[in-house]
């Protein structure tokens, strides 16, 4: 049933992140029952199906960008000009429409959000629960996942991504890189609290196998926590892409709502001419903004206290 | 434990983290496919020079050596010297770590007075309309990305409202009382976005904090007792409460630091972080690598400072 959670790093973490307070450990293989009641939990939150329609909004429109919009030119004859008319939302210092420079932003930040947070995931899963399973890596891995969050991560990134030199794959890169830690710190509390399980105990008796061990029961029971921190990754990978190209770091080929403030602040229009940050700065908050607000509902969904009996 | 290995242990462990941030940072110039030549120096020098600066950083040894090599020069406090401006990275660096130390610290200061009362208050009026705004509040604040916040405070009051200076740290032409005057004047905005982003996880930990010990068994003793809900609150629960908020403060510096770089880009604010950005655009490396170690070493510093100083109040985290 609900395992305490006595790891004092998750204690920690649950009170950081509203997304993991009062969340109990699912039993694994309750399976598609319990996944349906979620479900039906989930669709009673209107904030939370709110969301992940915002959520469904702007994936749709990175995957349609070119539907959508013309790809921005280069320049254009309009300087500045505030929003309405040809331009809803206005025109940058080169004279190019930003709706078009915020839909085609949309599919750079999507993809820098799904791709790096995919690599973090997998790569902090699968070092979470082989740590959790062999307590001599789990010693080497608490300690390095505790000093690569205690440092300044940002600034390291911005070292990293000049000397690779600027492009998506960097950026893809460089947030993976420096995001797994904190997906390990999440997942690998609960997968310790699992591995001391009887029913593991159990399974070590019908064989010796350690990877069938780790992937038929230790990954399903910690699935819950790996599918919150998802999106945590995702929203943090989001700002941090951001970040970078705010800084001057993002591909100076490809837009990206990060690109569109940098240049705003390189034009010296980043004040005067509102609309030039309003726009991509509604875009991250609502990206990340909902986001974070499906995991809570997901979160709050899947205890089982909150489903019908 | 005792406090003396306590307070050795505490600074052990930021010994090691100082020594894991350098090895990481000398892994990854030497590792990424890029020429090292170019952490030290600018990118267009000649093949002699290139050579000659990789003979004098030893470069051309094997790896191991260069390790030896980089961590003596760092101890000696050699970080490089700027290529744009031709000094030592590091007097240029603390030049402008005043900056940053007091927007970091007065950032945090804020946020701390400002999100416990309102964890506190959201927890005392737990599933009511405060508690409900205070966590929206914390969860949007969690989404917020630092420079759109800097700049809608800038718009509204630099521009529109002028009451406050657009950018920069002080006033040049002011002496005295008056100077101190513009500091504080320039720090207001560029502070305040920095703790609008901070607030979020600290109300939110405080408030599942209060939460969780206003359901302990010595609140139920003194509410049998007959003390006032008040008195609990702040007297009891609240001491009890605080070390996950400390806790945090730790976990949050890193996020601090990098969200100062952000805010003083966009403030014009001359501290490490706009360094940052103009090395950036300059690809001025060394001081990059240096603005990484040195915020990397203050992080450090200021969590092993909290730590010791949470020891000697906190008992319990001692034995932990």
């Amino acid at each position: 049933m609900t395992a305490p959670l006595t790891d004092p790093a998750l204690t920690d973490q649950a009170l950081t992140d509203p997304a993991l307070t009062g969340a109990p450990l699912d039993e694994p293989g309750r399976g598609r029952r319990a996944g349906s009641a979620t479900w039906r939990a989930f669709r009673r939150q209107p904030l939370g199906v709110f969301s992940l329609a915002v959520l469904a909004l702007i994936v749709l429109v990175s995957v349609f960008a070119p539907v959508l919009s013309e790809p921005p030119a280069s320049y254009g004859p309009d300087v500045l000009q505030p929003p309405g008319g040809a331009h809803p939302f206005g025109t940058d210092a080169l004279g190019r429409d930003v709706l078009a420079e915020v839909v085609w932003g949309t599919r750079q930040s999507v993809l820098v959000a799904v791709a790096a947070s995919a690599i973090a995931i997998a790569f902090g899963t699968l070092v979470a629960v082989v740590g959790a399973y062999f307590r001599r890596v789990d010693a080497v891995v608490g300690v390095l996942v505790d000093l690569t969050l205690s440092l300044p991560v940002l600034p390291l990134m911005i070292l990293v991504a000049a000397l690779a030199g600027p492009s998506t794959t960097t950026i893809i890169l460089v947030v993976a890189a420096f995001s797994w830690p904190e997906v390990t710190r999440l997942v690998r509390s609960q997968a310790l609290a699992v591995v001391g399980l009887p029913y593991v105990d159990a399974a070590r008796l019908m064989t010796r196998n350690a990877a069938w061990i780790i992937g038929r029961h230790v990954v399903p029971a910690v699935t819950p926590v790996v599918v919150v921190s998802v999106v945590v990754t995702a929203s943090r990978a989001v700002l941090s892409a951001a970040g970078l190209a705010f800084l001057g770091l993002g591909d100076p080929t490809t837009w990206s709502w990060g690109r569109i403030l940098y240049e705003a602040q390189q034009s010296g229009a980043m004040v005067s001419a509102w609309w030039l940050t309003l726009f991509p700065s509604l875009a991250i908050l609502a990206l990340v903004l909902s986001a974070t607000l499906v995991s809570i509902a997901y979160n709050d969904a899947r205890n089982p206290r909150n489903h019908d009996r | 434990m005792s406090l003396t290995l306590f307070v050795l242990r505490r600074l052990g462990r930021g010994v090691l983290t100082i020594w894991f941030a350098v090895t990481v940072t000398f892994l990854l110039l030497r590792l990424l496919p890029g020429d090292p030549a170019l952490a030290v120096a600018s990118t267009n020098m000649t093949e002699e020079a290139r050579a000659a600066l990789l003979v004098q950083y030893g470069l051309d040894q094997p790896l191991p050596v260069q390790y030896v090599l980089y961590l003596g020069e760092l101890l000696q406090g050699n970080l490089g010297t700027s290529f744009t401006q031709s000094v030592p990275v590091l007097d240029v660096l603390l030049h402008r770590l005043p900056w940053t130390l007091l927007l970091t610290f007065t950032a945090l200061a804020l946020t701390v007075v400002v999100g416990v009362p309102l964890g506190a208050l959201a927890a005392s009026a737990k599933g009511r309309t405060w508690d409900r705004v205070v966590q929206v509040v914390g969860v949007t604040g969690q989404s917020l990305f630092v420079p759109s916040v800097g700049i809608v405070l800038l718009f509204l009051f630099g521009l529109a409202l002028g009451w406050f200076p657009i950018g920069g740290a002080y006033d040049q032409d002011v002496y005295g009382f008056e100077w101190y005057g513009s500091v504080l004047s320039h720090l207001v905005l560029p502070a305040l976005s920095l703790t609008l982003v901070q607030l979020g996880p600290y109300v939110l930990t405080m408030r599942a904090a209060l939460v969780d010990a206003l359901g302990d068994d010595y609140v139920t003793l003194a509410r049998a007792n007959g003390l006032s809900p008040r008195r609990i609150l702040w007297k009891h629960a609240l001491r009890n409460a605080l070390l996950p908020t400390t806790t945090l403060i730790g976990l949050q510096l890193g996020f601090l630091v990098g969200g100062a770089v952000l805010t003083e880009t966009v403030f014009a604010y001359p501290g490490i972080g706009r360094g940052i950005y103009e090395a950036v655009t300059q690809l001025d490396f060394p001081v990059l690598q240096g603005a990484f170690l040195l915020l990397a070493v203050t992080v450090v510093a200021a969590n092993m400072l909290t730590d010791i100083a949470y020891g000697f109040l906190d008992p319990r985290v001692k034995t932990s």
